[in-house]
């Protein structure tokens, strides 16, 4: 009780609800995760971002205490982790990449199995099954077993589990893969509102898109070791990025990409064949002024592309390599 | 200790929607007890001899002499013959050599062996052929006197004084039965069996559900809840008091049905759900070690039913400690079984009391906490392990 108490008080006098410090795995002769460090402030989202093998659910394995470290520490809300640690555990939800229910027990009873192993009991316990099945809206769906659910609805059960307890911080390894576009809108929508809720959540994922949308701050993962790590934004800076713009037209091109020069956010201008490529900053900005001073140059438009680099493009810049193989 | 309840009962839970482990822990140990049972039964009346020897008057007088008394008789080779002794498939084996055959036609003496089984009828059987022997004796005479003697009386008389001079009783030698037929005095016929069925079925059904422990491993759900605020022990206690609690009530269930069936007789029915209860544990216990080594659920249902034999058979699950050898009795204590088996025939036969059985149930709780903590070191190292 005091400890929680104590606990509770590290986490509002704004210390990082996690810790993590030069870890590094190996599985034999395999470096699966080689020195990574970061940390997450309370309420923060932070993305791993990284393609297959990366090291991230061995990453999340041994921030869990599930796997023990070669090397380097985890410390969660205050208190260090490891797999024969068990105070700390407290404070982490995890919901595992690999589903983690039991397909012959009922949603209802995996909660409430799970809900115990995290102390719940008694009324608590059936308020927040409850809360739990009506958020994944499984109500309707709580008696049977889980083996005749749908895909999705194994899912959502799955992240429901690690909701439980309303953990400090909510680890997430890869919730939406092999899940359709709508089932994996409401996953998003879910790890946002949670978040809007002042939850901590670790979320690793091979999509760029997904990471942009939740992550307040992205790290970026290959080969066991962290690439890179900021804000989409900082990322994206430190590749020196820029926008593209490009114009497709006829009229005189020459005069007007030499009108367009003149602008302030344009940084480069090159025109060829009814064809203007333009490097600015800030493109969804600067358009309509581009536009404006093209066709009072006399160009007739026909075709407007905007292109911004994304995490792909940074992870590519880093890397080497596509996100995606 | 409230994680490891839920642990226990979720597994309960489990193996009770599973409509084929009823049946494996509950329905089918009944219809081999019940099988068992009536092989018992059937040999029940007077038992059977197995003879071995050339065949000769004296052995067909034997047999004759046997089957008039309701005894079944059948031949062997020898070896054959010390097999089905050994396996409790004859109650006695009785050795008619050449030697025999040739001191009883000349009139001499003739030794015949006797070798006792432990089965539980043994002891009536060897009286059967205890008096088929004498029996055979008084004819002997009898033939010899008829011989011998003319038409007078006196001369008769003469004539069996003679002949009884001249055929001395055949006489018997019992080959080291003494201390086995003392040892099974007054068992019922199925209470041997019983205890040993009892041993075998609960460890081999424990070690075969080892499987359910690399299930939730396989499912990722071991994973979720070691990292829940639950320590490895806990989560071994948890799983194996689940096995537990299926392992003591099967055996429970074992004896009450023997018992209903077969009449076996328990003894302290006390003390014998006690030592059901401490070997359950070790049961439990190794299933966890099976279960945290093991990957592949079919393997465990496999590797559990074979080392299940194997340790029963070993340990006296399948044929009485009492007729093994000294070293094999030696090496039969490094099972579980064994030291199940010396407790059960404490309270049994002994009429033992909780002080006579001490050191066994010792030496199961030392055996029980030690395949736990093992259990507790193997899973942890298994989370390790890619699946
Ligand atoms: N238990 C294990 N034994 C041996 N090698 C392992 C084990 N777990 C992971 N690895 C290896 O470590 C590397 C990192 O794996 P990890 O599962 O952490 O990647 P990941 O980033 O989660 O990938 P994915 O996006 O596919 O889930 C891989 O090369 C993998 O093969
Ligand atoms: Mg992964």
């Amino acid at each position: 009780m005091t400890q929680t108490a104590e606990q509770q008080k590290h986490t509002s006098t704004g210390q990082d609800v996690l810790v993590v410090d030069g870890l590094v795995r190996r599985f034999g002769d395999l470096t699966a995760v080689a020195d990574v460090s970061f940390r997450i402030a309370p309420g923060e989202t932070y993305g791993l971002l990284g393609p297959n093998g990366a090291g991230k659910t061995t990453t999340i394995s041994m921030i869990a205490g599930l796997l023990e470290a070669d090397e380097g520490s985890v410390t969660v809300v205050g208190q260090p982790m490891g797999p024969t640690k068990v105070a700390p555990k407290r404070h982490l939800g995890l919901v595992p990449q690999d589903l983690a229910i039991y397909p012959d027990l009922s949603a209802r009873e995996n909660l409430t199995f799970f809900g115990r192993l995290q102390g719940l009991s008694g009324g608590g316990l059936r308020a927040r099954v409850a809360e739990v099945l009506e958020l994944t809206g499984l109500t309707d769906r709580a008696k049977g077993p889980t083996k005749e659910f749908s895909g999705g609805m194994k899912r959502r059960l799955n992240i429901g589990i690690g909701l439980l307890h309303q953990p400090t911080l909510l680890i997430l390894d890869e919730p939406t893969v092999g899940v359709d576009p709508q089932s994996r809108n409401a996953i998003l929508e879910s790890v946002e509102n949670l978040s809007g809720e002042g939850m901590a959540v670790l979320y690793t994922t091979h999509y760029m898109e997904e990471a942009e949308r939740l992550c307040d701050r992205i790290g970026i993962i290959d080969s066991g070791t962290l690439q890179a790590e900021g804000t989409r934004d900082e990322l994206i800076r430190l590749i020196g990025g820029v926008d593209n713009i490009q114009l497709t037209a006829a009229g005189d091109t020459e005069a007007a990409a030499e009108a367009l020069r003149a602008l302030p956010p344009v940084a480069r201008v090159d025109a060829d064949r009814g064809r203007l490529q333009l490097t600015v900053h800030d493109a969804p900005t600067a358009v309509a002024q581009i536009v404006t001073t093209a066709t009072a140059s006399g160009l007739q438009l026909s075709d407007v592309q905007i292109s911004r680099p994304n995490l792909e493009s940074v992870f590519l810049h880093l890397t080497g390599k596509a996100l995606r193989d | 200790m409230r994680a490891a309840l839920a642990i226990a009962g979720v597994e309960l839970r489990r193996f009770v929607k599973d409509k084929g482990n009823v049946f494996f822990t509950f329905i089918f140990p009944l219809v081999l007890v019940f099988v068992l049972g009536s092989q018992f039964g059937g040999s029940a009346s007077s038992g059977t001899v197995t003879i071995t020897g050339p065949a000769s008057d004296l052995r067909t007088a034997v047999s004759e002499q046997l089957e008039d008394n309701d005894v079944t008789v059948q031949l062997a080779s020898h070896d054959d013959m010390l097999e089905q002794v050994a396996r409790g498939r004859t109650d006695v084996g009785l050795i008619i050599d050449e030697e025999a055959v040739t001191a009883y036609s000349d009139g001499g003496s003739a030794e015949l062996e006797m070798i006792a089984s432990s089965s539980s009828t043994s002891s009536a059987a060897q009286q059967h052929v205890r008096v088929a022997v004498s029996n055979l004796d008084l004819q002997q005479l009898q033939l010899r006197a008829l011989e011998e003697a003319g038409v007078p009386t006196t001369e008769a008389s003469e004539a069996l004084d003679t002949a009884a001079g001249q055929v001395s009783e055949p006489t018997l030698e019992v080959v080291s039965v003494d201390r086995l037929s003392q040892e099974f005095q007054g068992l019922g016929q199925f209470d041997l069996g019983a205890s040993s069925q009892l041993l075998l079925f609960t460890f081999l059904t424990s070690l075969a559900g080892s499987s359910t422990l690399i299930n939730a491993r396989r499912q990722g759900v071991m994973g979720r809840t070691l990292a829940a605020p639950v320590s490895t022990l806990q989560a071994i206690v948890g799983q194996s008091f689940g096995r537990w609690v299926i392992a003591f009530f099967q055996g429970g269930y074992i004896m009450l049905a023997t018992w209903l069936l077969f009449d076996v007789d328990w003894g302290n029915v006390g003390l014998s759900l006690l030592v059901l209860a401490v070997f359950a544990l070790v049961a439990a216990g190794a299933a966890m070690v099976l279960g945290s080594v093991l990957d592949n659920e079919g393997a465990a249902v496999g590797a559990g039913v074979g080392l299940g034999l194997v340790l029963a058979a070993i340990g006296g699950g399948m044929a009485p400690l009492e007729i093994f050898s000294d070293t094999m009795r030696q090496v039969a204590h490094v099972t579980p079984h064994a030291w199940g088996y010396d407790a059960f025939a404490e309270i049994q036969r002994h009429g033992g009391g909780i002080t006579d059985i001490l050191p066994q149930l010792g030496v199961l709780v030392a055996m029980g906490l030690g395949v736990l903590l093992l259990g507790t070191w193997l899973l942890r190292r298994s989370l390790a392990r890619s699946l």
